[in-house]
């Protein structure tokens, strides 16, 4: 093994991958479907917090101050009904139904008042911790009493499942596997076979780089790519969150896993037709535990079956759940073995691609 | 300088390719290695390049076990393949630049080595809009790179044209003069006759024959003058005669053909090597 030698072929082999087109499509596709995904369920330039206010009657005081407000949106709805339909829709992440005489019953501060608050179930928690911090100032300064004394009582009606994910939450396993999987498998897969076909395998491996360098740069070359594409998924989706050593470990697993996969792929298809052909057959098998997160109600332990669980869980669980290494330490473990088996595999292939190599030059 | 003993080669398949061949070659020499196609001549070649393993016999190349050579066998030996095997999208320069990098030795500047086949106004083209001409000899010219001592070269004038074919064989001829020894595979005959020391034939996986061509030529040929000419003057259909080199400016009757008649062409009947490899091995080479 020589590192200079594989430092030169990883730069080889960025220098091709920028102008193939099927490497950037694999690369830029995640990021694209996780914009798009952001952009039609609207996390993606919708930041701020939306409020749906129904005011049956003598509240204009209370309700300008909302309209006013800067860092929220508020809609003025004309019936309860229609507030309620457009929370039941997702328009508004909260909807306020005033009773008639709210401010003044507010501001006289000797009986008790009572409103509605309608919370969508699919609503962010930062854009609803938002609306209730609001919320609350507004009310406090409309009955001039503290914190401690607010003269409110709040019928709170949850509409939808309160488990409910958004979308981007759903899909975003599904994406961490794309971004790991492809960016960690296609690369080396692909310029493996690429390599073999047009002879350029053979011909480094008659000057003093070994076919072992020649691997090490392709696997490297996936796990750097991978892991880059892992990071960029969850900084999109604002879940790069949680022990960032952890994080980075299972990131990096993952994508020695799919770089292994990949140059184990590339040195068994025959040509790149085949290589399509395996991607085509097992792919759903490597996004099954992604697909199977969009549907919640399936069962967990359905996605344990397949490998790529292994990579997803812990990511998932340091990046959303803030689970610490013991809480990942099973899964860890089982993607530390898959990849165990798969490099055994691949001293395999190795063995039997410089025999190979000489039939085919 | 390399040396072959009782080397037998079989495929994982069972195909016994190289059957106890044996030869030597010496420091400075063109030696090359003729056969047609299945004859066992690329397996031996990939065995002597380190791209197969698991032969039997004993080789030595460099005074060294082949079998104890590590990578570093590359920084002395280089190989030109028959069919040419670059990157597409890199140009000549990146190209040879990328090989370059890979050896700790010394090497040429690719800017010299690309003069040297006339492809320096291509150095800045990528390798996809070359011909398989020009690639040829890229091909050639990157097995030249690290200044090996040992090239191994696979037919390297195949697809290039009488000049290109003519300025690589100069160079071949070139490396010799500074030392070099290679070993030439070809199935061309004329181009093994014009550069190569010494040339073995093989065929079958063992080789039949080895000599210089020029011994190979006397060997085999007739050691007789052949003459056409015209007996009646010009517009007569013209006629061949032979006679015995031996005593050839005694022999009244040539002499009476030389004085009298207009001479078409006059020929010694050596034998071409194509000629005495069909002879000796029942052959042809396609």
């Amino acid at each position: 093994m020589d590192i200079q030698r594989i430092w030169i072929l990883m730069g080889k082999e960025v220098r091709l991958g920028a102008t193939n087109f099927m490497t950037i499509y694999v690369l830029v596709m995640p990021v694209i479907i996780t914009l798009l995904v952001a952009l039609v369920f609207g996390d993606l330039f919708a930041q701020t917090p939306r409020l749906g206010i129904y005011d049956a009657g003598g509240g204009e005081r209370f309700t300008q101050k909302l309209l006013d407000h800067p860092s929220i949106n508020t809609t003025l709805y004309s019936s309860d009904a229609a507030l309620r339909n457009a929370v039941e829709r997702g328009t508004e992440e909260a909807g306020m139904s005033l009773p008639a005489g709210f401010i003044e019953a507010l501001e006289s501060g000797t009986e008790e008042v009572n409103f509605t608050v309608y919370r969508w179930g699919e609503a962010g928690v930062r854009n609803l911790l938002l609306l209730e911090s609001t919320l609350g100032r507004t009310l406090v300064e409309g009955g001039g009493e503290g914190f401690d004394q607010l003269p409110v009582s709040v019928v709170s009606n949850q509409i939808g499942n309160a488990n409910t994910l958004t979308w981007s939450q759903r899909l975003l396993p599904l994406f961490l596997i794309m971004a790991i999987v492809l960016g960690g498998m296609w690369i080396p897969a692909a310029s493996l076979i690429e390599e073999r076909e047009k002879r350029t395998l053979v011909a480094l491996t008659t000057t003093p780089t070994s076919l072992m360098d020649v691997y090490l740069s392709k696997t490297l070359m996936g796990l750097i790519l991978s892991g880059i594409m892992a990071v960029i998924i969850l900084l999109l989706n604002r879940a790069f969150a949680g022990e960032l050593a952890l994080l980075l470990l299972v990131i990096a697993l993952g994508g020695l896993m799919s770089s292994v996969f990949g140059v184990i792929l590339g040195s068994v298809s025959k040509d790149m037709d085949t290589f399509m052909g395996i991607v085509k057959a097992v792919g759903i098998l490597l996004y099954a535990p992604g697909i199977l997160k969009i549907f919640p109600q399936v069962p967990e332990w359905i996605g344990r079956i397949f490998p790529t669980y292994y990579l997803m869980n812990p990511l998932l669980e340091v990046s959303q759940n803030g689970a610490g290494f013991a809480e990942i330490l099973l899964d860890v473990a089982v993607l530390a073995v898959i990849i165990a088996a798969l490099l055994v595999i691949l001293s395999s292939v190795i063995g039997r691609q410089q025999q190979q190599l000489a039939m085919e030059s | 300088m390399l040396s072959v003993e009782n080397l037998s080669y079989t495929y994982p398949g069972g195909t016994e390719a190289v059957r106890g061949i044996d030869f030597t070659i010496e420091k400075g020499e063109i030696f090359g290695f003729l056969g047609p196609s299945g004859a066992g001549k690329s397996t031996t070649q990939k065995v002597l390049i380190r791209l197969l393993r698991g032969f039997q016999g004993h080789v030595t190349v460099l005074g060294k076990p082949l079998n104890e050579w590590d990578d570093s066998y590359y920084e002395q030996v280089g190989v030109a393949f028959e069919l040419p095997n670059h990157y597409q999208k890199l140009t000549a320069t990146e190209n040879l630049a990328l090989f370059r990098s890979l050896y700790s030795g010394e090497t040429h500047d690719p800017a010299n080595l690309l003069e040297m086949v006339g492809l320096e106004e291509d150095a800045d083209t990528r390798l996809s809009q070359f011909s398989k001409g020009m690639q040829m000899r890229l091909n050639f010219v990157r097995a030249l790179l690290h200044k090996p001592d040992l090239l191994f070269l696979d037919e390297p004038t195949t697809g290039l044209d009488p000049v290109n074919g003519q300025k690589i064989k100069e160079i071949i001829r070139a490396q010799r003069e500074a030392g070099r020894t290679i070993f030439l595979t070809a199935h061309d005959m004329t181009v093994a006759d014009q550069i190569c020391d010494r040339v073995a034939f093989i065929i079958d996986g063992k080789i039949t024959l080895i000599d210089s061509p020029r011994n190979l030529r006397l060997q085999h040929g007739e050691r007789r003058v052949k003459v056409e000419f015209h007996r009646d003057g010009l517009s007569s259909p013209a006629q061949q005669a032979e006679f015995p080199l031996d005593g050839l400016g005694d022999n009244s009757e040539f002499l009476e053909v030389l004085r009298n008649n207009p001479i078409e062409t006059i020929h010694t009947q050596e034998a071409t090597l194509e000629d005495i490899f069909i002879e000796t091995t029942g052959r042809t080479l396609t």
